[in-house]
């Protein structure tokens, strides 16, 4: 056992510098616009050069990235080219919002695929399935934004029930804050649940038609047993696995909720640094992003081989 | 009436039942000049911010410009943008995949790890940073997208690719000693072309998605250029007023969206009726 988990930890250091690389290079492909936006259109050539020079953006890319990489690891993500203010303490305040959302609203996402996908799979081939399938098509065919947006219009503007959007610290005020997720988090669960409501219900129809539930069944076990006891236990395992992919496009999401409801988390922060052309800050926002996707990814990796060890192989 | 009860409806019933909607938003593009009741980028201040009317189907935006004519303009978009993004994905991607698949080994090893960390990344979050460097225009968002879907086809190409290669018909073409290319060529890609159809499918809608939300951030087609997703921000602004102005572009959306994964679905029960779960 302590060999695997060291084993998953020890493929997850390469994973991360590749991605750091890869998202390095990404934001980095055109050179010299960094300078150009945060000086201005009518910048002199020399003053792009001292700006360049003196954030060290003229040296090798290969440099840039071994210096940004070592501060990172402890937790140094240099200071915004806007107001050179610090961007890790910036960084680490926005991570438990963008939580907060990510985490609720995939709670909202499980509530709905969970029980959807088990009746669509017991109901494997029939009219209930196939309606249950067309909702979890018509599901994750919303674009999140409109759908946010549609939900502010009606529940917002027209009810008056829910605030428009803003955050407000759960520690400050606790109902406040779950009134403000409320809205972002159905608009960003409901849309993922059209993929989770499928892998539910494949779960349960490979389930369903495996040995064990055979035996189970000619053993005499009670219908309900079955069910509770056998098919809906062992389909939550590869649910689980494979709904942590759904998870990573959840997060990524993020960035479009949050400028929809104006909250103040790491999604809204890597459009703040796309819009002022902020290197630092968006490497910080969109790594943080990465990290949070890759870890949860390992976690659940971790917690379906502790739970079942027949998973071993399925784990994509 | 012979014919239609010989069809096999649970084959195909799905992609038939989804051809007219996909059609349509086919049609509208193509025609788009010609089925718009006005210009879509004519002002006339006499109608601003109007509600649904005999004289404008789905009412004015601020500018009093027509929005049914600028919602058929923006499928124009929104369907290249589908298109040119799905054909550099499959493409890019069913050449490394099956090039993962045929060389096998390092070669394999090294292009797929690198494919699973490009697909580990959120979509979004990566379209949003390219887009930001290539910087806003609708020509950089196909090619965003369209990078974005590489992995997915790679790993989808490598993988049916990998199974034809074990299949016993293709050892008796290398014993027969047919030439390597002509093996990829005429017997493996065929054979790659069903999967990735489907996969094509479904990555359209979900390439129209993703440029309707980098114009709805404003990293895509730049006003006054409509296109779906930078006319429901817009109508975000006038949501108490005219609510109309964002409903009907995102219905198009949505609907457009809906219908090609539901033909995606229909595909797949067509060209292989034991995928169906």
């Amino acid at each position: 056992m302590l060999r695997l988990v060291l084993g998953r930890l020890a493929s997850f250091v390469p994973t991360l510098f590749v991605a750091s690389v890869v998202l390095f290079l990404a934001v980095n492909v055109v050179p010299g616009s960094a300078a150009r936006s945060a000086l201005g259109i009518q910048a002199t050539p020399q003053a792009l050069k001292r700006f360049e020079h003196q954030h060290g953006l003229d040296r090798p890319l290969a440099v840039q990235y071994v210096e940004w990489a070592g501060k990172a690891l402890q937790g140094d993500f240099g200071t915004s080219f806007q107001n050179a203010v610090a961007v890790g303490p910036e960084v680490r305040k926005r991570i438990p919002v963008t939580l907060q959302l990510a985490g609720m609203a995939f709670l909202v996402a499980i509530a709905i695929a969970v029980p959807l996908g088990l009746i669509a799979g017991f109901r494997h081939q029939t009219g209930t399935d196939g309606v249950l399938t067309t909702l979890a098509t018509l599901f994750g065919s919303t674009p999140n934004f409109w759908f946010a947006t549609l939900l502010i219009y009606f529940f917002s503007l027209r009810l008056g029930w829910l605030p428009t959007g803003g955050y407000t610290p759960y520690l400050e005020d606790p109902v406040a804050n779950l009134q403000g997720m409320l809205l972002p988090c159905i608009a960003l669960g409901v849309v993922s649940s059209g993929l989770l409501i499928r892998i539910m219900r494949t779960a349960v129809i490979e389930v369903t038609f495996s040995n064990f539930i055979e035996t189970a069944r000619s053993k005499g076990v009670s219908n309900v047993r079955l069910v509770t006891a056998h098919v809906v236990r062992n389909a939550l395992i590869p649910f689980f696995t494979v709904s942590a992919v759904e998870f990573g496009f959840l997060v990524g999401s993020v960035v479009i909720i949050e400028e929809v409801f104006r909250i103040p988390g790491i999604g809204s922060l890597v459009l703040v640094g796309i819009i002022n052309r902020d290197y630092p800050v968006l490497l910080a926002a969109a790594m943080s992003i990465t990290v949070i996707v890759l870890v949860v990814n390992l976690i659940v990796d971790l917690a379906a081989q502790l739970i079942d060890p027949r998973q071993v192989q399925v784990a994509r | 009436m012979t014919i239609l009860r010989r069809v096999n409806w649970r084959r195909y019933g799905l992609v038939v039942a989804t051809l007219p909607a996909v059609l349509l938003v086919f049609l509208a593009s193509a025609f788009a000049p010609v089925i718009s009741p006005y210009d879509p980028y004519a002002l006339d201040v006499l109608v601003m911010l109007e509600g649904p009317s005999a004289g404008h189907l789905l009412g004015t935006d601020e500018l009093g410009r027509d929005i049914l004519s600028r919602v058929i303009q923006a499928s124009r978009t929104s369907i290249v943008v589908g298109l040119v993004a799905v054909l550099i994905g499959a493409s890019g991607g069913t050449l490394i995949g099956m090039l993962a698949a045929w060389f096998g080994g390092a070669v394999d090893a090294v292009l797929m790890r690198f494919m699973d960390i490009v697909f580990c990344f959120p979509a979004i979050l990566l379209a949003v940073i390219l887009m930001a460097n290539l910087g806003t225009s609708v020509l950089n968002a196909m090619l965003a997208i369209g990078i974005i879907f590489i992995p997915g086809f790679a790993r989808l190409t490598r993988a049916v690719a990998q199974t034809v290669q074990r299949q016993p018909f293709l050892e008796a073409a290398i014993c027969l000693g047919v030439p390597g290319r002509r093996i990829v060529t005429r017997e493996i890609l065929p054979n790659v072309i069903g999967p990735v159809l489907v996969e094509a499918a479904v990555a359209f809608s979900y390439a129209v998605l993703l440029e309707s939300a980098l114009s709805f951030l404003g990293l895509g087609a730049q006003p006054p250029e409509p296109s779906w997703g930078n006319m429901i921000n817009t109508g975000r602004g006038f949501i108490d007023q005219a609510p109309w102005i964002s409903l009907a572009p995102g219905a198009a959306l949505f609907l457009t969206v809906f219908s090609f994964n539901l033909l995606g679905d229909g595909l797949r029960d067509v060209l292989d009726p034991k995928l169906r779960g």
